[in-house]
C-alpha cells in the first residue's frame, strides 16, 4: 500500500478571539488509512475539520490535503472532499433527492453518473424510502444518513466525517462502519466520533485531541501499551461482612487507595446492596491477589472480583482526564490555572 | 451548470417551496386589483400612463416585499448551519453571494413581470382603454428593476452580517426607508443645497426619471454602484468568518 499522505496538519493553532481552540495541532493521514479523531467535547475536532475544509482559517500553521495547501486553493481540496459537519445541517424545504441532486450538481457531476452514485448510496445510508420526502420531516437520524449520502455523492477520495454515527440507529451504525473499513481501503477518511467501539472496528489508528492538543496519535495497539495500566473491578457487600460491621463506601475507598500500585480509583454505579469499585493498576502487575487479601483481612465480602483488559476507552479517560475533571469544576493537579481556564471558556460561550 | 446558477436556482426554488413567494406575487396582485377597481384614477386611463404605479411601487418594493426576500438569504443559513455545508460544497464564496443574490432577484424579477398583467388587459387586450405609449413603461420597468437589483443587494449585505432574520428585515427595512424617502428628507428638511443631494442620493427621483421615459446613464450607474457595493461588501463579510 502507498504511503502517500493524503491529510497533512502542521502546528495549527484557531484563536478564537483569545481563546486558542487548537494549540499547535500537527498529524498526517496516509492513503488507505481509516483514522479515528477523538477528544472530549471542545476538544477541537470540529474546528480542525472545518480548517481542513477550508471553512475557517487557521490562526498559525499549515494544512495539506491530497498535498494542495487548504489556504491556497481552497476550490481542489473541497474537490477531493467529501465532507459531513457535525448534525448534518441541510437545507430543511427541500427533498432527499433534491438536496443530493443540488449537492451532485455543485460538484459538477452530470446526470447519468449522479444516477448510478445514487443507487450505490440509497444502499449503504438506506435511504430507499425518503428519497421524496422533505428533509424537514425527516427524523434526525434520517438527516444524517441524507447528509452522509451528501458527502459520498462524487465518491471523494478523502472523507472528513464529524460524528456521522451520532445520530444513527444500531443497525445503519454497522452498515456504515462496515463500508467505511470497506471504502477506507483504497481512500482515507479522517472519523470523528464519541463512540469509542467503533474506532476500534473501523480504525486501525486514531488520533486523540484534547484541550486543543494532541495528547496521542498511533495505531490502536499502540495507545493502548502506551497509556499502561490494567483496570480492576472490585465489588464489595455492603449490607454483610464475614466478621464485622459492613464496611461504608469510605472504608472501602481508603482501604483500596491504600493498596499498594494502584494508580487511580473511581466507584462505579450499582445497586444499593454493593460498593464497586474500578480501579488502574501498573500494567506488569497483577493486583488481584494483594486485591483479594485485603478483603479477607478486613472480613468483607467480595461479590466481584476481576482484572479487565485496558479498553480504548480507558486510555482516552486517562488521556483527557484533565479535561473532565476541568469542565466538572474539580481540582486537576494544576488546579488553579486550570480554573481560571475553565472561567474563560464559560464567559466565551 | 456553473455553481452561481445552481445556488440561483435552489434559491429561487426555495422561495417556491416556501409560501413565500406565494405569499408575495398574490399580495401584490390583490393590491393592484384593489387600486385597478376601487381607485378610480390611478390608472389614468385619459393619460394611458403607469405613472402612479411607478410612484408607488418603491415603497411597497422596498419597505416589505425585498426585506421580506432577502432577510433569510445568508441569516437563516447562518443560524441553521446549513452555511458550512453549503461552503465546503467546492465553490468561491463570491460565487456563493452572486448566486443567492441572482436567486432573490429572480423573485422580485418574476414580481414585477406578474404586474404587467394590469396594465397589459388594460391597455392592449381585451380592453384597449386607450392608446398607450410603451416607451416610458418599459423605462419605467427597467427603473423598478435597476432599483430592485440595489436594493435587494442591500438586503443581502445586511443579511450577511446577523444570524437573525428579524434584525435582517428590520434593519433592511431602515436601510430601504431612507433610500426611498430622502428625496422627501431633502424636501422638508434640509436646505435647498443639501436637498439637492439627498434627492440624488435617494431612489425616488431617479425612478420618476425612468417613469418619465428618461433613461439618464447617471441613474443607472447609481443603482448599479449600489449594487456592486453592497455585493463586494457582503462578500467580505461572508469571507470574514474564516478569521473570526
Ligand atoms: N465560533 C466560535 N467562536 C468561539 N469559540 C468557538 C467557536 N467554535 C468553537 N469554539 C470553541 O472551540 C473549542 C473547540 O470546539 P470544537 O467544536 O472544535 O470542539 P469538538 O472537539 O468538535 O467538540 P464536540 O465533541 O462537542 O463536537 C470549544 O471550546 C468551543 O467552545
Ligand atoms: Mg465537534
Amino acid at each position: 500500500m502507498s504511503t502517500e499522505v493524503m491529510i497533512q496538519a502542521e502546528g495549527l493553532t484557531k484563536e478564537y478571539g483569545d481563546y486558542r481552540a487548537l494549540d499547535d495541532v500537527s498529524f498526517e493521514v496516509n492513503k488507505g488509512e481509516v483514522v479515528g479523531f477523538l477528544g472530549p467535547n471542545g476538544a477541537g475536532k470540529s474546528t480542525t475539520m472545518r480548517i481542513l475544509t477550508c471553512y475557517l482559517a487557521a490562526t498559525r500553521g499549515t494544512a495539506k490535503v491530497a498535498g494542495i495547501d487548504v489556504f491556497d486553493d481552497p476550490l481542489e481540496v473541497r474537490r477531493k472532499i467529501g465532507y459531513l459537519p457535525q448534525r448534518a445541517p441541510l437545507y430543511q424545504d427541500m427533498s432527499v433527492w433534491e438536496y443530493l441532486k443540488f449537492a451532485a450538481d455543485m460538484r459538477g457531476l452530470d446526470d447519468a453518473t449522479f444516477r448510478v452514485r445514487m443507487k450505490k448510496i440509497v444502499e449503504i445510508c438506506g435511504l430507499a424510502q425518503s428519497l421524496g420526502k422533505d428533509i424537514g420531516t425527516l427524523s434526525h437520524g434520517y438527516r444524517q444518513r441524507v447528509g452522509l449520502g451528501q458527502a459520498l455523492v462524487h465518491d471523494p477520495p478523502i472523507l472528513i466525517l464529524d460524528e456521522p454515527t451520532s445520530d444513527l440507529d444500531p443497525n445503519e451504525k454497522a452498515e456504515v462502519v462496515k463500508y467505511i473499513k470497506q471504502i477506507g481501503k483504497d481512500r482515507t477518511i479522517l472519523l470523528s466520533t464519541h463512540n469509542l467501539g467503533e474506532v476500534e472496528q473501523a480504525c486501525a489508528r486514531a488520533i486523540i485531541v484534547s484541550k486543543g492538543r494532541v495528547v496521542a496519535d498511533g495505531g490502536l495497539d499502540d495507545i493502548r501499551a502506551k497509556s499502561g495500566g490494567a483496570r480492576y473491578i472490585v465489588v464489595v457487600d455492603e449490607k454483610n461482612a464475614l466478621s464485622g460491621k459492613a464496611p461504608t463506601e469510605a472504608e472501602v475507598e481508603a482501604a483500596l487507595k491504600a493498596v499498594p500500585r494502584v494508580q487511580s480509583l473511581r466507584d462505579i454505579p450499582t445497586d444499593d446492596r454493593a460498593h464497586a469499585f474500578e480501579l488502574v493498576g501498573g500494567r506488569e502487575d497483577d493486583l488481584r491477589a494483594e486485591l483479594y487479601k485485603l478483603c479477607v483481612e478486613k472480613g468483607w465480602i467480595a461479590l466481584e472480583l476481576r482484572r479487565e483488559a485496558k479498553a480504548l476507552e480507558d486510555v482516552f479517560r486517562d488521556l483527557t482526564r484533565g479535561d473532565e475533571l476541568v469542565s466538572r469544576g474539580l481540582a486537576a493537579e494544576d488546579a488553579d490555572e486550570d480554573e481560571d481556564d475553565e472561567e474563560d471558556e464559560e464567559s466565551k460561550d | 451548470m456553473p455553481p452561481t446558477l445552481t445556488i440561483a436556482k435552489r434559491e429561487l426554488g426555495s422561495y417556491f417551496n416556501s409560501p413565500i413567494a406565494y405569499v408575495v406575487i398574490c399580495l401584490t396582485q390583490l393590491l393592484l386589483g384593489v387600486l385597478f377597481f376601487f381607485v378610480r384614477n390611478f390608472w389614468q386611463v385619459d393619460k394611458a400612463s403607469l405613472a402612479s404605479l411607478f410612484e408607488l411601487a418603491p415603497f411597497g418594493l422596498c419597505l416589505l416585499v425585498i426585506p421580506v426576500i432577502t432577510m433569510r438569504l445568508i441569516a437563516e443559513e447562518k443560524s441553521s448551519g446549513t452555511l458550512e455545508m453549503l461552503i465546503t460544497l467546492p465553490v468561491r464564496d463570491w460565487e456563493v453571494v452572486l448566486g443567492k443574490y441572482l436567486g432573490a432577484l429572480g423573485l422580485v424579477a418574476i414580481l414585477l413581470v406578474s404586474t404587467l398583467v394590469y396594465p397589459l388587459m388594460m391597455f392592449v387586450f381585451p380592453w384597449k382603454l386607450g392608446p398607450i405609449d410603451f416607451g416610458p413603461v418599459w423605462s419605467g420597468y427597467l427603473g423598478l428593476t435597476l432599483m430592485s437589483a440595489a436594493a435587494v443587494a442591500v438586503g443581502l449585505l445586511v443579511s450577511a452580517f446577523t444570524k437573525s432574520q428579524v434584525i435582517a428585515f428590520f434593519v433592511t427595512l431602515v436601510v430601504n426607508f431612507f433610500f426611498v424617502f430622502m428625496h422627501w428628507i431633502g424636501d422638508h428638511v434640509a436646505g435647498p443645497k443639501l436637498g439637492l443631494v439627498l434627492s440624488y442620493v435617494g431612489f425616488q427621483q431617479h425612478i420618476a426619471n425612468f417613469a418619465r421615459g428618461l433613461i439618464d446613464s447617471r441613474s443607472v450607474v447609481y443603482f448599479a454602484s449600489i449594487t456592486v457595493v453592497s455585493l463586494m461588501v457582503a462578500f467580505r463579510a461572508l469571507e470574514s468568518r474564516k478569521w473570526r
